[in-house]
């Protein structure tokens, strides 16, 4: 299966700024750049008490879910989803093979400014993720240290 | 796949609960949720997209921090798939980006072809996203054996442990909790031991 590119710090910068710009722009709450596996990569915005982790899986569901339904009646062109609420909205776009934009915003402000800014955040963020995809970057995690064979050392019961 | 985020210094890690109907699945994650000991806000809420009657319709979602391995926090994200027959659409939206697999399998013994279907059905869902059952870790969790009609671990065992690799497997009683933790701490002992050979998946 085709992966995400390997970003590194420099990369979620550049993806940091495109998504800060995009909030400007649209006065939206928070933006989210997540991984079609329900991941969240980056996000920007005042999320106060959102649970972003649990927006970014469902988002993603959700939105695989509306591909799923395009391919069913033989459409190739369901690139968002969208929901308006009285209070919130929330706009789903896809970035390309592997991301997606999740964009939060107060109903107030109008699907179609998003919809429209939503164009050339998507481009910027393509772009970067493209960069990153030809870049070969070195070096890893070292996870030697880790003591895999003591079970103990990750999850834990609760004692009775 | 799992990513590592370098500017959160977080390693996020997806494991899927891949199983027949009504196996105890959803089960699972009910019990990690309710009793696995974490700091204070590293277990996050248990999201269930069920049925009026208790059936999950898309997936459980569970997200969890486990632990900091050289100063990274390693957040789980628990799944479930629906069991039903008829929801194999959405089984494979969940398996997408997979990192580990934990097959619930129901041991009474009328269930047996279901088991063997489930099985069947996943390395069907992992074919169709270009994966092979080797290249992910898995482990096998024997459910319901609490129940007088549950057949005996070797015919499970022989039933669905039965290729070149055998994986660890465990009995479980999931609504008592039996057999949970120890199917969760062995993938993930997997998935880490995959990562340290590997030399590692993506950064973000």
């Amino acid at each position: 299966m085709a992966t995400l590119p390997q970003l590194i710090e420099e990369d979620i910068q550049r993806l940091d700024e495109a998504l800060r710009d995009f909030l400007t722009q649209t006065d939206a709450t928070v933006a989210l750049l997540i991984d079609k596996g329900g991941f969240l990569l980056t996000h920007q915005g005042d999320p106060g008490e959102l649970d972003l982790t649990t927006i970014g899986a469902l988002s993603s569901g959700a939105f695989l879910a509306s591909q799923t339904i395009a391919g069913l009646v033989n459409e190739k062109n369901f690139n968002y989803t969208s929901q308006q609420g009285e209070h919130a909205s929330l706009f789903t776009v896809n970035v390309d093979e592997h991301c997606l934009l999740v964009v939060i915003f107060p109903s107030k402000s109008g699907m179609g400014v998003v919809r429209y800014y939503s164009t050339g955040a998507v481009s910027r963020i393509a772009q970067q993720l493209a960069a990153a995809r030809e870049r070969d970057p070195e070096g890893g995690l070292d996870l030697s240290e880790l003591n895999v064979a003591d079970p103990q050392e990750l999850f834990r019961k609760k004692p009775a | 796949m799992a990513i590592i985020n370098q500017a959160t210094k977080e390693l996020q890690v997806k494991i899927v609960y891949y199983g027949p109907a009504m196996g105890g699945k959803t089960t699972n994650l009910v019990q990690v949720h309710d009793h696995v000991q974490t700091a204070a806000g590293n277990k996050g809420k248990l999201v269930s997209l069920a049925t009026s009657s208790d059936r999950t319709l898309f997936f459980d979602f569970l997200p969890i921090e486990a632990m900091t391995i050289k100063g990274f926090k390693t957040k789980f994200q628990l799944y479930t798939v629906p069991g039903q027959v008829i929801y194999n659409t959405t089984r494979q939206l969940v398996l997408r980006g997979v990192d580990g697999i934990v097959f619930v399998a129901d041991s009474q013994y009328e269930k047996m072809p279901e088991n063997v279907e489930s099985f069947q059905n996943l390395m069907d869902n992992l074919n169709a996203l270009k994966i092979n059952l080797t290249e992910i870790p898995y482990v096998l969790q024997y459910n319901k054996r609490d129940l007088p009609n549950a057949a005996p671990m070797e015919y499970l065992e022989f039933l669905l442990n039965n290729r070149d690799v055998q994986v660890p497997s465990f009995g479980g009683t999931a609504h008592k909790c039996e057999g949970v933790f120890e199917s969760l701490n062995m993938i993930t002992r997997l998935l880490l031991q995959k990562f340290i050979n590997q030399s590692v998946p993506q950064y973000a």
